[in-house]
C-alpha cells in the first residue's frame, strides 16, 4: 500500500504539484493521468524523489519513507521509463540485473531472478540474455525495461509513459502483457500516461490531474459515469463513452459456450461451428448479416481470446461483418463465442458495477 | 540476416587492419634495430655526403628515449585532463566550465616552441621543460573529449540509473565513464599523436628523442638524419593511431 499525503512542489514560487493526496491499495493499477503539464509526471518522479519534494509525505506500507535516503528509498520502488533508459553498454541480463546488483544479493540468486523474469515476459533466456539493447526491437527493450523494475521484486512499481515510443500495435501487445504481468505478481502499480484509451486498458484506480492538482481519483468506470465536474467529463469525452466503457470489458466476461450444432430458430442468430481434430476452429456456418446460410472460413483475424476488450472484440465483429467470434485458448482450441447480442449486456449490469478485469 | 552478414564485413575489414597493423609494427621495430643495414642505400642517395647514416647514438635509444617523453607527458595531460573534465561535469564544478575550457584552448594556441623557451629559465635544459610544454599541448584534446563524451550520455538513462538506486559515484563509475569512454579514448589519441610528432623539438632544449637526429640533420645539412628520424617518427605515430582505433572501437556500444 502506498499512500501520497499533501505532496507539493513549488518551483520558483509556483506550485506544479499542489496537495496531491491518494491511497494505492496493495495490488492496485493506478494511473496518474491528465493534460500535458498537469503535473503527473512530477508527482510521480516524487515519490522516489528524482524531484525533491516541496512538501507532503509518502508513506511505503506503513513506513514514512519521506526521510530515508533516496537510493535506499529507490531500491524498493521499481522504475521503469522508456527504452532509451537501458544502459546501452549492459546485456539484457545485466540490466535486468542492476538493483539486485547494487542490493548485493548473491550470484546464483541474481542468475535465477533474471531467467525468472525473462521467462514471465516471454524472452527466451538462450537467445536475448547476452544481446545488447540496441539488438532488440522496441518492444522487446521495453520489456527489458519493465523486467528491470521488478527485478529486486520492489513494494511499488513506478512506470512513467513507458510505452510512449512505441508504435501502436506493439503498445496493445505490451498493455495486454502488462495486464497479465500485473494479475501474475499484484504488484502495486503508479502509472503516468496522457493516453486515455491506455489508462482505460490498464488502471484499476484513475487520478485525473488538473494544474498540479488532483481532480478526481475514482475506479475508471465510476469516473465515465459520475464525473466529479465538467473537466472531467470533457477531458473523458462523451461521444464514445459506450465505447468507452467497452474498452473496460473483457471476453471472458461476455463468453459463453459455443454453438457446436444448428437449433436456434431465430432468424440471424442461427450458426454453427466446425472444428478441426485439434478442436481449432475452421468455418462458421451462418451468423453473417448479408447472408445467413454463408459459410465463411475462420481467419486470425477475427479470433478473439478471453482477455481482449470487448471494445476490440465488437470492432473486428464490425469490420468482418460477423456476428460472433470463436474464442479461443493459448493453443487456439474453440472454448467459446462472443456475440453481438453479448455486447448489448448478457450481464445486464447497466454498465456501472461489473467490468473491473478478473485479478 | 544483414545483422549477420554486416558482422561478417566487419571481421574481414578487422582481419585485414590486423595485417596492416603487425607489418606497420615489424616495419617499425625493423627500421629501429637495423637502420644501419640501409647505409649503402642512403650512400647511394647521398653520395655527396661524408656520413649518410647518424651514428652519434643508437636509433633504440632515440626511440625509447622518444617513447618515454610521450608516455610521461601523456600520462600528465591525461590524468589532469578527465580530472578536470570530470569535475567542470560535476555539479560543484559546472560554474568553472568555461574557465578550464578557455584556459585548456590558450595552452594549446602557444607554440610548443614558446612554452619550451619559457621552461627552460624555469626548469633548465632536457627532458623536464619537455614534459611540461607537451603536456600543456596535449591537455586540451582530453579536456574536450571528457566534457564532450559525458555530454553525449543520453538523460534518460542517468535517470534511469538515478532512478534504480545508483549513488552519484556509482552512476559515474558504472554508466557515465563507460558510456563517454569512446569518445575520452579519441581526445587521448589526439593529444598523444599530437606529442609523437611534437616530442621532436625538445631535442632543441637537449632532450633525446628521435628529434636528435632530426634537428643535427637541419642544422648540419644532412637530408639523411633528417629522413631517418622523420621516417621513425611517422611510422610511431601511425601505429599509435591505429592502436587506438582498434581500442576506441571496444567502447562502440550499438554505435
Amino acid at each position: 500500500m502506498i499512500e501520497l499525503q499533501g505532496l507539493t512542489k513549488t518551483y520558483a514560487g509556483k506550485n506544479v504539484v499542489e496537495d496531491v493526496s491518494m491511497t494505492l491499495e496493495t495490488g492496485e493499477f493506478g494511473v496518474l493521468i491528465g493534460p500535458s503539464g498537469c503535473g503527473k509526471s512530477t508527482t510521480l518522479k516524487m515519490i522516489n524523489r528524482l524531484v525533491p519534494l516541496s512538501g507532503g509525505r509518502i508513506i511505503l506500507n506503513g513506513d514514512d519513507v519521506t526521510e530515508l535516503p533516496a537510493e535506499q528509498l529507490r531500491r524498493r520502488i521499481g522504475y521503469a521509463i522508456q527504452s532509451t533508459g537501458l544502459f546501452p553498454h549492459w546485456s539484457v541480463a545485466r540490466n535486468i540485473a542492476t538493483v539486485p546488483q547494487l542490493l548485493k544479493w548473491p550470484k546464483s540468486r541474481i542468475d535465477d531472478r533474471v531467467d525468472e523474469l525473462m521467462a514471465m515476459f516471454h524472452l527466451d533466456p538462450a537467445e536475448f540474455r547476452h544481446k545488447y539493447p540496441h539488438q532488440l526491437s522496441g518492444g522487446q527493450a521495453q520489456r527489458v525495461g519493465v523486467a528491470r523494475a521488478l527485478a529486486a521484486d520492489p513494494e511499488v512499481l513506478l512506470m512513467d509513459e513507458p510505452f510512449g515510443a512505441v508504435d501502436p500495435i506493439t503498445r496493445e501487445a505490451l498493455q495486454a502483457e502488462m495486464r497479465r504481468v500485473h494479475r501474475q505478481t499484484g504488484k502495486t502499480i503508479v502509472f503516468v500516461t496522457h493516453d486515455m484509451d491506455e489508462a482505460l486498458q490498464l488502471a484499476t484506480r484513475i487520478a485525473l490531474l488538473n494544474g498540479g492538482r488532483l481532480v478526481q481519483y475514482d475506479r475508471p468506470i465510476e469516473m465515465m459515469v459520475k464525473p466529479a465536474d465538467d473537466f472531467v467529463r470533457e477531458f473523458f469525452g462523451q461521444a464514445d463513452l459506450g465505447l468507452k466503457l467497452l474498452s473496460r470489458r473483457w471476453v471472458h466476461q461476455y463468453q459463453r459456450p459455443p454453438s457446436l450444432a444448428h437449433h436456434a430458430t431465430l432468424p440471424g442468430l442461427d450458426h454453427c461451428w466446425r472444428l478441426d481434430d485439434a478442436g481449432r476452429p475452421i468455418v462458421l456456418e451462418g451468423a453473417r448479416l448479408d447472408d445467413q446460410h454463408r459459410h465463411t472460413d475462420v481467419r486470425a483475424e477475427w479470433i478473439a481470446t478471453p482477455e481482449m476488450s470487448m471494445k476490440e472484440a465488437l470492432s473486428r465483429m464490425v469490420w468482418y461483418r460477423v456476428m460472433v467470434l470463436p474464442v479461443v485458448d493459448e493453443t487456439g482450441k474453440l472454448i467459446g463465442e462472443v456475440g453481438m447480442q453479448g455486447i448489448m449486456g448478457i450481464e445486464s449490469d447497466g454498465g456501472l458495477h461489473a467490468g473491473e478485469p478478473a485479478s | 540476416m544483414s545483422g549477420a552478414a554486416r558482422s561478417a564485413r566487419q571481421l574481414r575489414a578487422a582481419s585485414a587492419g590486423n595485417g596492416v597493423l603487425l607489418i606497420l609494427i615489424a616495419l617499425l621495430i625493423a627500421l629501429t634495430l637495423g637502420m644501419a643495414q640501409l647505409e649503402p642505400l642512403f650512400r647511394a642517395l647521398f653520395p655527396d655526403l661524408g656520413n649518410p647514416l647518424y651514428a652519434r647514438d643508437s636509433f633504440l635509444n632515440l626511440m625509447l628515449a622518444h617513447i618515454g617523453l610521450v608516455l610521461v607527458s601523456s600520462l600528465i595531460s591525461v590524468t589532469i585532463g578527465i580530472a578536470a573534465g570530470l569535475f567542470v561535469t560535476r555539479p560543484v564544478g559546472r560554474e568553472f566550465e568555461p574557465m578550464v575550457s578557455s584556459l585548456a584552448a590558450i595552452g594549446q594556441t602557444f607554440p610548443p616552441a614558446a612554452v619550451l623557451a619559457i621552461a627552460v629559465p624555469l626548469a633548465g635544459f632536457g627532458f623536464t621543460p619537455t614534459i611540461i610544454a607537451l603536456s600543456l599541448y596535449g591537455l586540451l584534446p582530453v579536456i574536450q573529449n571528457t566534457i564532450a563524451g559525458l555530454g553525449t550520455v543520453p538523460q534518460t538513462t542517468l535517470e534511469a540509473a538515478r532512478g534504480n538506486g545508483m549513488s552519484r559515484w556509482q552512476i559515474l563509475r558504472r554508466v557515465e565513464l563507460p558510456l563517454a569512454m569512446r569518445v575520452i579514448i579519441a581526445g587521448i589519441r589526439v593529444s598523444v599523436i599530437i606529442n609523437i610528432g611534437t616530442a621532436t623539438i625538445g631535442s632543441t632544449v637537449g632532450a633525446k628523442s628521435l628529434g636528435t637526429p632530426l634537428i643535427a640533420g637541419l642544422v648540419g645539412n644532412n637530408l639523411a638524419y633528417v629522413i631517418q628520424g622523420a621516417l621513425l617518427v611517422g611510422l610511431l605515430a601511425i601505429v599509435t593511431d591505429l592502436l587506438f582505433e582498434r581500442l576506441e572501437r571496444r567502447y562502440a556500444f550499438g554505435g
